[in-house]
């Protein structure tokens, strides 16, 4: 028992520190979407409302959902790709580290960057951009956030199961990119016709960022929202358990 | 005590390809073995199974009398792989400090650092090392868990002449210290240096397996090499030893052939003018090269 909590401790610190020093992960996970808000909280206007808050909650929300969709996409997809293929994940499997705690301590590892990038978010807004709100909306916001990454995760994790670390390291930033998008992280889903709207309803990313609206808003999350991504984490662990299982089959 | 590796009948197929077949090899603890042959005769392929990185298509294979996928037998054994490879963004005392972790009992990483000759380049990320210095770094690791059983694939490929003397050193003393060595390499003086046992395979099927002097004997093939005197002409050599093969430099002639002692004999009684003489019988190298041309015949070993 010792030992397992000795390896996990040192993996995920390891996993950490590598994320930490990685500039991708800075741009596409906390300098843009900082800026981005910056940018468009200017552009709008600091009291406009959208979707029931003010604007500025509202694009915070965004703009941290961004973010952790870009850190879950960029540094778990093209490392384990890489790490895969370039024989470190083989030499690993010599050593008593367990295959699982190698995939898990990354994943815990990027489940505390995120809580990181969403204290600096939130930090940005409350102190920066003044925004107001009771501080359990604050707090069921995070926690939310927190769960509702586990299909990027998942994602990401997918991603990592293809072995050209360099295509995997540009489709996880167009991913990121049309993801928001289409999800409406850029553009509020209000100001999308119609057809759009649909689609952005049927992605994760939408329904990652609308519990968090809803919860700065004071509505209830309906149930299909965390149902949704719940069956989209589902289908993306089960295809990357796939692949796997199909590689390890022809070692 | 259990065999450090027990394989039986052994096969591994990719495809239709059988890159290893039926092999049974039993290796007893503190031995040090060579696994020689040719590229692709199936020694990467054989480390791997025993690594537990991939499962034999049939037969059955132990070691240190367990599974090589149990965490308690990993424990106990530790590989460098033919392809090295480095986590990125990590120093290299970072690196080896995490796979320390890994284990129950790690030497310490001074220890580490020196033996892999490092400790100069224990702050650099390792993104950043040469390929030579990524293969040190993966020798740390290797015995970053102070391993009983040592599998090394071809572990000096790139390494300068210094680190290569500073890692047979650090292998002769733990071949010393009592601990199992199962190396391949495409350089035989590396062999000869450390090996008690060589086993050689050719696709993937066992061709010899003896002592270092047992493999070495099997080269049918010796040199002769001597100083011919003034009166000792190419001429008159060749009407004296036949087709033997002869080499000059100078006055100094060396002559390869299976016979020498016939030769030399039929050199003395023709009175011919020949002096310090000396006869080897070669090394692994030309042992490997009889066992080559003995499957070009089709004679079997
Ligand atoms: N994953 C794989 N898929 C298909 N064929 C493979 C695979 N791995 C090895 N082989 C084949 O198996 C044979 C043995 O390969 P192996 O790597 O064990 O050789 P080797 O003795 O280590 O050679 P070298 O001295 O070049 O390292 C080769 O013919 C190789 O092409
Ligand atoms: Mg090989």
């Amino acid at each position: 028992m010792n030992a397992y909590i000795r390896m996990w401790k040192a993996q995920s610190g390891a996993e950490l520190l590598r994320t930490m020093r990685n500039r991708r992960f800075f741009m596409l996970g906390i300098v843009m979407p900082v800026m981005l808000y910056f940018v468009f909280v200017a552009s709008v206007g600091d009291n406009v409302q959208i979707g029931g808050i003010d604007w500025k909650a509202y694009y915070l929300i965004s703009m941290t959902a961004f973010g952790i969709i870009g850190s879950s996409l960029n540094s778990l997809g093209p490392r384990l790709s890489q790490e895969r293929t370039q024989g470190w994940a083989k030499w690993l499997r010599t050593t008593p580290l367990p295959n699982s705690a190698y995939l898990f301590s990354k994943i815990l590892a990027q489940a505390a960057i995120h809580v990181g990038i969403i204290v600096l978010m939130f930090a940005v807004g409350i102190l920066v951009k003044h925004i107001h709100m009771p501080a359990h909306f604050w707090l069921e916001s995070a926690l939310w956030l927190l769960f509702g990454m586990i299909p990027f995760l998942a994602l990401g994790t997918l991603l990592g199961t293809f072995d050209a670390p360099e295509v995997v390291t540009v489709l996880s930033t167009v991913l990121q990119m049309m993801l928001s998008l289409l999800g409406g992280l850029w553009t509020p889903t209000e100001q999308m016709p119609a057809w759009l709207v649909n689609v952005a309803h049927a992605l994760p990313s939408y329904r990652f960022a609308e519990g968090a609206w809803n919860i700065m808003a004071g509505r209830a999350i309906p149930w299909e929202t965390p149902a949704i991504l719940l069956g989209y984490a589902a289908v993306f662990i089960l295809l990357a358990v796939w692949r796997l299982s199909r590689k390890g089959a022809r070692a | 005590m259990s065999p450090a590796i027990d394989l039986n009948k052994v096969t591994k197929r990719f495809g239709k390809k059988v890159a290893v077949q039926e092999l049974s090899l039993r290796v007893e603890r503190g031995t040090s073995m060579a696994l020689l042959g040719r590229n692709g005769a199936g020694k990467t392929t054989t480390l791997s199974m025993l690594l537990g990185v991939s499962s034999p298509t049939e037969g059955r294979l132990s070691v240190l009398g367990g599974k090589p996928t149990d965490a308690k037998v990993r424990d106990r054994l530790g590989a460098m792989m033919q392809e090295v490879s480095v986590i990125e963004r990590l120093r290299v005392e970072e690196t080896i400090e995490l796979v320390r972790k890994y284990y129950d009992k790690p030497l310490p990483l001074r220890t580490l650092l020196d033996w892999s000759g490092l400790t100069p380049h224990a702050k650099l990320m390792t993104q950043g090392l040469s390929g030579g210095q990524k293969r040190r770094l993966s020798f740390a690791l290797a015995l970053a868990g102070d391993p009983e059983l040592l599998f090394l694939d071809e572990p000096t490929v790139g390494m300068d002449i210094e680190s290569r003397q500073r890692f047979w050193e650090t292998i002769e003393q733990l071949k010393a210290r009592g601990k199992t060595l199962i190396l391949t390499t495409h350089h035989m003086d590396e062999a000869e240096r450390i090996a008690d046992r060589v086993v050689v395979i050719d696709e993937g099927i066992l061709k010899a397996d003896g002592t270092l002097d047992e493999i070495r004997r099997l080269n049918r093939v010796r040199t002769m090499t001597f100083t011919a005197g003034p009166d000792v002409t190419p001429e008159r050599l060749r009407a004296l030893i036949g087709g033997a093969e002869t080499a000059w430099d100078g006055r100094r002639v060396r002559l390869t052939a299976a016979d020498t002692d016939r030769l030399l004999r039929t050199l003395i009684r023709d009175g011919a003018d020949i002096s310090d003489i000396e006869i080897s019988a070669g090394g692994l190298e030309q042992a490997l090269q009889t066992i080559w041309s003995r499957e070009r015949k089709g004679e079997t070993a």
